[in-house]
């Protein structure tokens, strides 16, 4: 059994504290790329950390799949906080956010990863890339990503649902390859 | 169950769902397997995508503050969210809490298609009242699938904040406090495993418990 999960779920101060140890930067990264403001994305960290480690019944599953569900609460996490609150400083987060992406190249980070994941992006068909990019990368909604490509929103919906499901297969294919 | 979450499973992960639609997905996944495998794949690869991210260093504060968070309140530990569905959890209370003739009204108005779904619900699903461990005890009832899968506890004009503990076969848990509205207070849980007993506390003192038979 992993400790880090097991004392995560069971509600332990130490579950939460490994896993804020082990994740602190991905997660503020992922709020970061959504919210400008510091102070604002560390409030999405901190949130969407407490609210899953204090409703630890809604999760089950290993430490990666506790990373990925971690990265999903912190990405609605800062995406709601755009969305919902009436806030004085939204426009300016919603430029940001809105800031000129590359539809096909994300950020470099770990080379070895990011080349893995830029060859799997590369075999989705071009419009299925380009609707996920612009959505992830670009912090574009599905409505955004319509009006922009000028297609009906189901489509950018089946789009967006295909390339992520197309790209799991497509990872999976390369996971031995990386180690 | 409604239906399946469709495209909303790939969606969900990646943000672009509103706040009903995420509550309608960590909703339906709790209940539904399948829909909750095809989430859990759909995680993995946004956390691929997160990956390519740059990463940032959050101010020490923020540490601070997820420690001061994570610190015990007692009797303050924050309500869970209820994924039950309001309307069949109010349907099931009026059943099973036995009010007299609101049950009977209800009873006679049920359909024959309402009958055969109250049936399967039936089927796969215990309850049990619990038994007063105290001079001031509180009217509650458990709900429990038999295969252990959830559990809802609801109590009746609770008088006061009641928290529950569970025991398991392999120890005691701390489920927390029931949110309630002061009328009545409930909880529903998924626990990680099968609960045996549930107790009652109110201020530190039982005042109910059941022993779950499966």
């Amino acid at each position: 059994m992993d400790e880090l999960v097991d004392d995560f779920v069971a509600r332990r101060p130490s579950g939460l504290e490994q896993a804020y140890a082990l994740w602190s930067r991905l997660l503020f990264g992922v709020a970061r790329h959504a919210i400008a403001d510091r102070g604002s994305a560390e409030d999405c960290v901190h949130d969407a950390l407490v609210r899953v480690w204090r409703s630890p019944n809604r999760f089950t599953g290993n430490r990666e799949m506790l990373k990925a569900y971690l990265i999903a609460c912190v990405r609605n996490e800062s995406l709601g906080m755009i969305r919902r609150e009436g806030r004085r400083d939204a426009r300016e987060l919603k430029a940001v956010r809105l800031a000129p992406v590359s539809s096909i190249d994300p950020p470099v980070v770990d080379p070895v990863e990011t080349q893995r994941l830029q060859a799997a992006l590369g075999r989705l068909p071009d419009e299925q890339r380009t609707a996920l990019t612009l959505a992830y990368y670009g912090n574009k909604t599905h409505v955004e990503i319509a009006r922009e490509l000028d297609v009906p929103l189901g489509t950018i919906k089946s789009r967006i649902s295909m390339a992520m499901r197309k790209l799991q297969t497509e990872l999976a294919s390369t996971e031995g390859v990386r180690s | 169950m409604t239906e399946h979450l469709g495209e909303n499973a790939e969606l969900y992960p990646l943000g672009l769902l509103d706040d009903d639609a995420v509550h309608d997905v960590e909703r339906h996944i709790a209940l539904c397997f399948a829909c909750a495998e095809r989430v859990a794949q759909a995680q993995s690869v946004a956390a691929a995508l997160a990956a390519a991210l740059p990463q940032a260093t959050p101010s020490p504060a923020l540490e601070r503050r997820l420690r001061e968070s994570a610190r015990p309140q007692p009797g303050a530990a924050k309500a869970r969210a209820s994924i039950f569905p309001f309307g069949l959890a109010a349907a099931i209370a009026l059943i099973f809490l036995g009010l007299g003739w609101q049950t009977l009204v209800l009873h006679q108005q049920l359909k024959a298609d309402d009958v055969a779904l109250v049936t399967m619900v039936h089927s796969h699903f215990n309850h049990v009242s619990m038994a007063p461990e105290s001079a001031n005890p509180v009217a509650a009832k458990i709900l429990y699938a038999r295969d252990g899968s959830w559990i809802y506890i609801i109590a009746d004009k609770p008088g006061g904040s009641l928290h529950a503990i569970a025991e398991t076969a392999t120890g005691t848990i701390d489920l927390g406090v029931l949110p309630g509205t002061g009328e009545t207070a409930s909880l529903l849980l998924h626990p990680r495993e099968r609960i045996r007993s549930v107790t009652l506390q109110r201020a530190g003192t039982d005042v109910a418990s059941a022993r779950l038979m499966y």
